[in-house]
């Protein structure tokens, strides 16, 4: 092949390493006006009063944006719409955007972010989902404090336990975790040429930022551009929208260029985190070494917002057996709300948490075994015609043995 | 004392949205007068490569010179949806869209004149023939929606795969953890770019590492303590040691070129295998992450 397998020197690296390469920051235009948000610093309540007629008559600001000068929806969501683009009234976790604040320069925004006054009723919160899950625990989410919860159930989960010669039950708990990417997250709205309002963002995604635009401003998407600059990194926390909608606003009502620009610490307290999971494990082995009974039990703190919960949940239950054969399984993963900071996508999102448990199970009980761990896992890794948990059929391209092949080859471990 | 251990994990993950989400992606490809060709895609490429692969992919359909074919990608405008750059999916997906409106408008050149020589002489006869010059591109994975009470059905398509071999040395007297080196093997079908893939699967250890012995954002009834990096730490240089990367290539039939995603699932079995390299060497299992060097050394103490 003449493209395809043959390394090309990709086509951005220049920009890159000479500097030319433009984020958003780099965006600057004439009489360009700066915004941004002032955040909830508690995690659950409601809003009582905000400063907003004093911040008006700081020096420098142009602008203060409350949710009822949003023209058109004022939430957004990858799948619900529940994450306000300003609060209306009720809070549910620290770093809620509650007003909008437009200057004419980037020391008065800053000044003007540090007198706003907000004066609410604080609720008592839920911060474990071992709360979460009590029955007179507060509801976080629409109804429920369960956002989502899937069961997966194959052959008969007693009968593989009975099977089994080793049995082995223990509890995994994974950390909530950042992107850390490199560039904090920046966006510049204004006005183009033929009427429509361009935002410059770095996004995974601009189709759907276009939707939440052309949403938040009550227009048809083919009134909004979104320019895709160069991405300083992003590992799902550039899934959910963040600076995008505030820009736009501020330019729909200002009718000039925007520009809102993000500190680190903002940006940590604003993009969703990893979920952290428990993860209830109770795995067993027949006397040949072949896994014949996995029960599991899987709860992810999705905190506030729903963002990719039930995603992120769903995958962590396809992937909790790992990539073997278990002909027996009782698996049930739930995605629980609490006033935490929300989590969502984050590179391998659900997968990634799983293994702890999964891999973990695996070597204790190759050591139960008396075998290799490497050889455990090749002799229960799937093959092509394999059924997975979900009774899915692999019909091709099942590379698993050929990668433990491998790693047997070059640690010279008999397979 | 430091002792030294080795772990092992292995790892599928099943790419695309999945269970019957709407997967689609659209590219769309045009031969301009001056004999470029223009590929508009929705591809954002967040530093993975989704640029590099989109076009490696159209040259090697369109079966020309690398200098005239550009991607446009960054002005909603311009481009049909393609989905996000996520789910590790833009390689498979997008793919699959850039390989089909390439396979259309190579099939429209070849109308025009089975030899190709001059692109700015083939557009003009085009043109004269009355042939399409500009020609869109789909493709929509399938997927099915899982029963939520069994789970059954078939969530995602296609699924890669991985295992890694972690050595790690850890001092029985502080709980510190070094990681010495890393093997990981990657099935991702076949890899459209060596070099970027091999990128990825470094890039992703690191991360990995991150998350087994270093990385936790501690929230306090629901307020971030760490919110900088001075205080949220993750790898540096001196933390990533020597990593060796290796594709096998089971080529997925449905994958343009035999392709599939790779960017999430490399990062996967490194935190485990670390785990697991911990216990070999000190005789210990720690079941919360991240394994920081008080909870190691702690579990040392109790196993004593």
């Amino acid at each position: 092949m003449q493209a395809v397998g043959v390394n090309y020197t990709r086509p951005d690296v220049y920009g890159k390493i000479s500097g030319k390469a433009v984020y958003p920051d780099d965006i600057e235009f004439e009489g360009m006006l700066y915004a941004g948000v002032k955040r909830s610093t508690i995690a659950y309540g409601k809003v009582l009063s905000i400063n907003i007629d004093e911040i008006k008559q700081l020096p420098g600001v142009e602008y203060v944006i409350d949710y009822t000068m949003i023209p058109g929806a004022i939430s957004h969501g990858v799948i619900f719409k529940d994450i306000p683009i300003l609060v209306k009234d009720i809070v549910k976790r620290i770093g809620d955007c509650l007003i909008l604040i437009v200057t004419n320069d980037k020391e008065s925004l800053k000044n003007a972010l540090k007198q706003v006054k907000v004066e609410y009723e604080e609720y008592e919160g839920v911060f474990t989902v071992d709360d979460a899950l009590k029955e007179d625990a507060p509801i976080i989410g629409d109804g429920s404090n369960i956002l989502y919860d899937i069961k997966i159930k194959a052959g008969n989960i007693d009968e593989g336990f009975k099977e089994a010669l080793h049995i082995t039950e223990n509890l995994y708990c994974s950390q909530m975790t950042e992107h850390a990417f490199l560039q904090p997250e920046a966006a510049v709205a204004c006005y183009d040429d033929d009427g429509t309002l361009k935002v410059y963002v770095a996004t995974q995604y601009p189709h759907y930022d276009r939707e939440e635009v052309a949403r938040c401003l009550n227009v048809s998407e083919d009134k909004v551009k979104i320019i895709n600059t160069t991405i300083g990194g992003a590992f799902g926390a550039r899934e959910d929208i963040n600076p995008q909608c505030h820009a736009a606003i501020a330019t729909y009502i200002s009718k000039k260029p925007v520009k809102v620009l993000y500190t680190r610490e903002e940006s940590i307290i604003s993009h969703s985190k990893r979920h952290p999971m428990k993860m209830h494990y109770k795995t067993g082995v027949t006397k040949d070494g072949k896994l014949c009974a996995l029960k599991a039990r899987i709860y992810g703190d999705t905190g506030a917002y729903a963002s990719w919960g039930m995603n992120v949940l769903r995958k962590a239950a396809v992937h909790a057996t790992g990539p073997y054969v278990i002909p027996n399984v009782d698996i049930q993963a739930l995605a629980v709300y609490t006033n935490n900071p929300y989590s969502g996508a984050m590179r391998g999102f659900g997968a990634t948490q799983v293994p702890l448990a999964s891999e973990s199970q695996m070597d204790i009980l190759a050591e139960k075994l008396n075998m290799h761990p490497l050889k455990f896992r090749y002799i229960n890794s799937f093959e092509v015609g394999s059924n997975t948990a979900t009774g899915q059929k692999l019909v091709s391209s099942v590379g698993i043995k050929k990668c433990i092949e491998k790693i047997a080859e070059i640690a010279e471990i008999k397979l | 004392m430091k002792k030294r251990g080795v772990g092992f994990a292995s790892i599928f993950y099943g790419t695309g949205y999945g269970n019957g989400f709407p997967d689609e992606s659209r590219a769309t490809a045009e031969i301009k007068e001056d004999g470029s060709i223009i590929i508009y895609v929705g591809v954002s490429d967040v530093g993975s490569g989704g640029l590099s692969i989109m076009w490696q992919i159209a040259i090697e359909t369109l079966g020309v010179n690398k200098e005239f074919v550009k991607i446009k990608h960054n002005n909603t405008s311009m481009m049909h949806d393609s989905g996000t750059a996520a789910a590790s999916r833009q390689t498979y997906n997008t793919g699959n869209a850039v390989l089909d409106a390439c396979s259309k408008l190579k099939k429209n050149m070849m109308l025009a004149s089975e030899e190709v020589t001059n692109l700015k002489v083939l557009y003009k006869q085009m043109v004269t023939k009355r042939i399409e010059t500009r020609v869109e591109g789909y493709f929509k994975a399938t997927t099915k929606e899982v029963n939520l009470e069994t789970g059954q059905g078939n969530p995602y398509w296609p699924y890669t795969f991985g295992a890694q071999m972690v050595t790690v040395e850890v001092d029985d007297e502080t709980g510190k953890v070094d990681i010495l080196d890393i093997v990981s093997v990657n099935d991702a079908g076949k890899i459209v770019n060596p070099v970027l893939a091999a990128g990825q699967a470094i890039g992703g250890c690191a991360m990995g590492i991150g998350y087994a012995i270093m990385e936790e954002v501690f929230v306090n009834k629901g307020e971030i303590k760490n919110r900088n990096f001075s205080n949220y730490i993750i790898p540096t240089s001196k933390d990533v040691p020597n990593i060796k990367s290796y594709f096998v290539e089971d080529i997925e039939g449905t994958g343009p070129y035999g392709a599939k995603g790779l960017g999430e699932p490399v990062m996967i079995p490194t935190a485990p295998a670390i785990i697991n390299a911990i216990y070999d060497a000190v005789g210990v299992r720690i079941y919360d992450l991240p394994a920081t060097c008080d909870k190691v050394l702690l579990a040392i103490k109790n196993n004593a």
